[in-house]
């Protein structure tokens, strides 16, 4: 599988990511690295502890760390969340829109996971 | 201060501080060929490993949205320290909404997030290290070292803030010289010299003192001075030239020039204010009558026809506006009088001007050093009509042209000459070489070692305007010369006693010298009586011709065949 090939079985954006990162080799360590990344989890974990600044700093740490990889659809959704939680900007979200959007991003950042994962099992 | 550079590797020190790792990875990728670097995760780490590394670091990038201490909270602890609010903070953010902030905080440039490509963050970094750099050489500079009075860039800087904060007041902008300030020096030394602008710097203190306004030292014995508006500068002038004299005794010998731009037009760009100023005090140059001279409109024109001519200067090269005019010279030494050499001399039939001065167009190129174009046609003309002359008459007349102190420094000459000389079937003999004292006066050894060379490919140098001006003898002394040129105008009346000792005593040193001597500017029988019995070998002037075009020059040949 190329790097190409694996930004396409995960819904990123290869050229967004050739962009910034300019090599396919980094794009390609890159890429792996998220599989150590803790944002999500972190942001998880927060949610489920009803952790409103906790929320925001994963939350936003997602998005950046998405937004460098070219991953765009994730980068987009951990923004809003991000927003939402951002220290000074009021509440506008219901608990169930919250809970849906959270669920959102945990599948695809699952499913991100796994198809790096099966890249990774190729290099 | 000098630039920083980690110790081992000579490079400069950079610190990444990001909490996530994949940027701190990338941004380490994208500078590690450039910079040596350390990293932190977030503001606590970081202010420890630049309070650690302040003298050595060029350079931080901070991102903002960090645990345990964020970017803005980093950057209060960086601004609170005198040492460390110095090192330039490049904020890394993804958000649009925090540059004010961020500038506010100090920082002074910004990488948003997701990164630019490579070579857009590599320019930004190394823009930022080098401003910062500059800014602190800068800053170690705001007083020169002589005098104590303002460099020119601080003077610039703190004058238009002055503008700034009183728009109602009218300011004058001033430059004060010294009158052949080098050869205060070439006569007392530097140390004399240089006490000299020092007083100079206090009393224009002193003047300041008494109205608000600023000096500086732009340059050797440049002085600029902006004030509130002063109605009488002859008195200013006068006021610092006694204080002077107060303190060095008689100071005749020291002449001060100043050119004033009064109540000056602030929309005009600093610089072109202190210029105006500037061309004032320039125009004094010779002036033995005056010491003060004001801008005004009379002088925007001279710039303006100074100006065009500048502009016109290549189109009269290549439409041949110059033209050379020749003046014969004869001997005297012989029963009759016989036509020995010519001078070239340039005139410009300008196509809106018409017949431009000499006096105007010569000493303006020579300022810009436009001159050489000139000079190269001149050269060019003169080889030419030379040849044409030979093959006409069968005389091969020696002509002498001119070498401004341009020319000297052309590492082309030798070659410029001898190619015309070989294009034109001459030899070195030919063409004479005219060099004047101002030339000697700049660069001395330099000249004596192009002068040296030339004349040993068989060149011969004239020393034009003997006596004009301080340094003839001593470039006597030192430069070997061909021919001395006396001009006759230093010798006002033959019949005084005087005067006649004086062109005995030159032609003395000529003889000396072994050189023989041409007068120039000679009028009539009797001056050309005296001066041969005085012994000199050849006259120019208006007694035998004026300076006159080829065409007209023929008839001297002609002459000559008759016999």
């Amino acid at each position: 599988m190329t790097v190409q090939e694996l930004y396409e079985s995960i819904g990123g954006s290869y050229d967004s990511a050739k962009k910034i990162l300019q090599m396919d080799k980094l794009i390609s360590k890159f890429i792996l690295k998220l599989l150590d990344d803790k944002s999500c989890e972190n942001l998880m974990a927060a949610a489920a502890a009803q952790d409103a600044a906790g929320i925001f700093e994963g939350a936003h740490a997602m998005k950046g760390v998405c937004a460098n990889l070219g991953l765009n659809s994730l980068s987009e959704a951990a923004s809003a969340v991000a927003e939402e939680f951002r220290p000074g900007n009021s509440r506008s979200m219901e608990q169930g829109e919250l809970d849906r959007r959270l669920a959102d991003i945990k599948s695809q950042y699952g499913k991100t996971i796994a198809g790096i994962q099966a890249f990774a099992s190729q290099q | 201060m000098t630039i920083q550079t980690s110790g081992y590797s000579g490079r400069r020190l950079v610190l990444i501080v990001d909490d996530q790792e994949i940027n701190r990875e990338l941004l380490g990728m994208i500078l590690e060929d450039t910079y040596d670097l350390i990293f932190a995760e977030n503001g606590q780490q970081a202010l420890e490993i630049i309070r650690e590394n302040k003298s050595m670091l060029s350079a931080i990038l901070l991102d903002l949205m960090m645990p345990v201490m964020d970017g803005f909270e980093t950057m209060e602890n960086l601004r609170a320290d005198e040492e460390l609010r110095r090192i330039p903070v490049i904020v890394l953010t993804a958000e649009k909404s925090a540059e004010l902030k961020s500038l506010q905080m100090g920082a002074v440039d910004f990488i948003t997030k997701p990164f630019e490509t490579h070579e857009v963050i590599q320019a930004r970094v190394a823009r930022i290290i080098e401003l910062s750099e500059g800014r602190d050489l800068i800053q170690a500079a705001e007083r020169e070292e002589l005098t104590g009075l303002y460099t020119f860039i601080f003077f610039a800087e703190y004058a238009q803030q002055l503008v700034r904060y009183h728009p109602d007041w009218k300011m004058d902008a001033l430059v004060l010289n010294i009158d052949r300030f080098h050869l205060l020096n070439d006569l007392h030394g530097r140390d004399y010299g240089d006490r000299v602008l020092r007083l100079l710097a206090d009393e224009i203190q002193a003047f300041l003192e008494k109205t608000d306004g600023l000096a500086c030292r732009a340059d050797a014995d440049l002085f600029y001075v902006y004030c509130r508006h002063q109605e009488d500068y002859e008195e200013i002038l006068n006021a610092i030239q006694t204080g002077l004299s107060r303190q060095l005794g008689d100071v005749a010998h020291i002449r001060l020039r100043m050119g004033a731009y009064p109540s000056v037009d602030q929309k005009m760009e600093f610089e072109l204010q202190m210029d105006r100023a500037k061309t004032a005090c320039n125009m004094l140059r010779g002036n033995f009558a005056k010491a003060v001279m004001v801008y005004d409109d009379s002088l925007h024109e001279k710039e303006l026809f100074n100006q065009s001519l500048v502009n016109g200067i290549q189109d009269a090269v290549d439409q041949k506006q110059f033209i050379v005019y020749f003046q014969p010279q004869y001997g005297i030494q012989a029963d009759e009088p016989y036509l020995s050499s010519a001078e070239a001399l340039v005139r410009w039939k300008h196509p809106e001007y018409g017949m431009v001065s000499p006096g105007t167009f010569i000493p303006l190129f020579e300022s810009n050093g436009l001159i050489s174009l000139v000079d190269n046609y001149v050269w060019r003309e003169v080889a030419a009509q030379i040849r044409r002359w030979q093959e006409e008459f069968g005389i091969t007349l020696p002509v002498s042209v001119n070498l401004s102190r341009i020319d000297l420094h052309d590492p082309a000459l030798e070659e410029k000459l001898l190619g015309l000389l070989e294009e034109n079937g001459l030899t070195p003999a030919n063409l004479m070489l005219e060099v004047t004292e101002s030339a000697y006066t700049d660069d001395a050894d330099r000249m004596i070692a192009v002068v040296e060379h030339l004349r040993t490919l068989g060149f011969r140098i004239e020393m034009d305007d003997f006596g004009s001006g301080y340094s003839s003898l001593n470039m006597l002394s030192t430069m070997p010369i061909d021919v001395l040129k006396l001009d006759m105008k230093f010798i006002q009346n033959v019949q005084n006693e005087k005067d006649f000792r004086l062109i005995q005593l030159i032609l003395d040193i000529a003889d000396f010298l072994k050189v023989p001597v041409v007068a120039e500017g000679v009028e009539n029988e009797e001056q050309c009586q005296m001066l041969k019995e005085a012994g000199c070998d050849l006259v120019q002037g208006y007694f035998f011709s004026k300076p006159v075009p080829p065409e007209e020059f023929a008839r001297f040949f002609e002459d000559i065949r008759k016999e």
